[in-house]
């Protein structure tokens, strides 16, 4: 619990973490009003289809979840934080659950900022909004997947430590590089993290295209656990000389 | 037991060998000065004994136990490593925060050690905007917070100014009169000399000497004497244990160690020999350590 109290004190006592978040929050509320707002009702469809606006808000959690890792290695804080505890893999645990904990409150924020706004824009409009269960279960779907997308940036910084090159190699694999596994015989591809990630963001028993939203929940858990799993082992290992 | 100990510590980074097989041990209720030119293995050491890195060959131990295994470490060992590990955006007061936080250290405590540093009106600012005397400050303020019975200090006299290095001086006596246990460590011999009751002197990994101040310099400084009856002076120096020699500067004049000059002066008088001229010859403090640390080997 100390040490979940000292990664949020972290996490809270610099303004990158706030910035990225509203600059996330606030580009989602745009996208979403201008989309539901202006777009006609055929082209919206359903209006669980758009997503609207979590783009930003995951690149943002990804990037805060690399950062409360690589910062400490760029500033050198690593040293006094594993001085405070020097088995170290109890810090690593704490990170995880910060990480975890800010992509929930983000989503929690998400689902506040897109029903209050895209929702209600829609029926106001005149949409025929989807069922209580499906809207439900697609918010559930974005918030673990926030969740999960935070603790993924951790391990994959844990992993690398430099910060420019986590975050460039993290951006790449899940906007440039995410198509390719779609390449793959079968359904290879649907076991990667990006299409994991449309599969959480889609509606339960949508699997003509991909995984079902829990399944595809699970694949992305393993990614980010396993990630975190092995950058934490390597953290343990390596020297702390500068 | 010793507070620190190294025994037969060795770290390698690939062909590079930093440390090479040291030992030496630390005890409590004295400052204990670490010397060394820059890259003689000071940091690494201290970060041996901290933790922070494995040692290839060797162990770090404080109280007894490789550190890692320390119960409350903050409140075991106070640390400042670099006065530039911060997070450029985090305020000095939030630095505190967030290892009090881990070490489960009240809230009162981190005014008072700013209090301690002098940096309380500042420590709501951004520490991007400190000059590096507040760096090493706040450092030492993270390494006093959890009233620990050990600090490791690395060269955290950078970056102050006379007054701040008096400051430091007074803490660390301060600190080890309450009978903890000081290792600062410095390339400046004159930096410490004021401060510290041991030196440790490492070169190139390996341990050059560790002895008291006077042990140090005491050792190198003689007297030389030209008087009326050398051969009757060199006699009853050898016999109350004083080394002598004669010089070789063709004047007769005799080189003697291991006695101060009034006593010798006492002594020519009892024996009525005339002393012609006395010298003190000092080696000073940095002769003495660049003598120890210097490039040519003290064959």
């Amino acid at each position: 619990m100390r040490l979940l109290r000292s990664e949020a004190i972290k996490l809270r006592s610099v303004r990158t973490t706030w910035t990225m978040l509203g600059i996330g929050l606030l580009g989602e509320a745009l996208f979403a009003g201008l989309y539901v707002g202006l777009a006609s009702l055929g082209e919206i469809g359903s209006v669980l289809d758009v997503q609207t606006g979590t783009g930003l808000l995951m690149v943002m959690l990804l990037v805060l979840g690399v950062l409360s890792i690589t910062t400490e290695f760029r500033h050198g804080t690593a040293s006094t934080t594993f001085l405070a505890t020097p088995r170290r893999h109890p810090v690593l645990v704490a990170k995880l659950v910060a990480a975890l904990g800010i992509g929930l409150l983000t989503g929690l924020a998400f689902v506040a900022v897109n029903g209050g706004l895209a929702l209600t824009l829609f029926s106001s409009r005149g949409g025929e909004l989807p069922t209580t269960g499906d809207i439900a279960s697609v918010y559930a779907g974005v918030v673990v997947s926030f969740s999960l997308l935070a603790a993924f940036g951790l391990g994959v910084g844990a992993i690398v430590r430099n910060q420019v090159g986590t975050i460039i190699a993290a951006l790449a694999f899940f906007f440039i590089l995410s198509p390719l596994p779609e390449l793959l015989p079968g359904t290879i591809g649907d076991y990667f993290p990006a299409q994991a990630i449309g599969s959480l963001h889609s509606l339960p028993e949508a699997t003509e295209d991909g995984l079902g939203q829990v399944a595809g929940g699970l694949v992305l858990a393993a990614w980010s656990l396993g990630l975190w799993a092995v950058g934490t082992a390597l953290v343990m290992r390596r020297d702390l000389s500068e | 037991m010793a507070e620190l100990e190294v025994k037969n510590l060795s770290k390698r980074y690939g062909k590079t060998v930093a440390v090479d097989d040291l030992s030496f041990a630390v005890e409590p209720g004295r400052v204990t000065g670490f010397l060394g030119p820059n890259g003689a293995g000071k940091t690494t050491t201290m970060r041996a004994l901290l933790g922070l890195l494995a040692p290839s060959a060797g162990e770090a131990l404080v109280e007894g136990r490789p550190p890692h295994e320390m119960a409350e470490p903050l409140r075991t060992v106070g640390a400042a490593l670099e006065a530039t590990a911060f997070h450029p955006g985090r305020s000095g007061r939030n630095h505190l925060r967030v290892l009090a936080a881990a070490a489960g250290i009240p809230a009162a405590r981190i005014e008072q050690v700013l209090e301690m540093v002098e940096l309380t009106g500042a420590a709501g600012r951004r520490v991007k905007g400190y000059s590096l005397g507040m760096r090493q400050r706040l450092a030492l303020a993270a390494a006093l917070l959890g009233e620990p019975r050990i600090l490791i200090l690395d060269e955290p006299a950078n970056g102050l100014d006379p007054q701040g290095m008096r400051w430091l001086r007074d803490l660390l006596r301060e600190q080890a009169a309450e009978g903890r246990t000081v290792l600062v460590s410095s390339h400046l011999l004159s930096e410490v000399a004021q401060t510290a009751d041991e030196l440790i002197v490492i070169r190139d990994g390996k341990l050059v000497a560790q002895a008291t101040l006077d042990e140090l310099t005491g050792k190198a400084s003689r007297l030389r004497v030209r008087c009326a009856a050398p051969a009757r002076l060199a006699e009853a120096l050898a016999a109350r244990g004083a080394s002598v020699e004669t010089d070789g500067g063709g004047d007769g004049a005799l080189l003697a160690g291991g006695i101060d000059g009034e006593a010798l002066g006492e002594l020519a008088l009892e024996l009525g020999i005339a002393i012609h001229e006395l010298t003190v010859l000092r080696s000073s403090l940095e002769e003495r350590f660049l003598e120890l640390t210097g490039e040519e080997e003290a064959s």
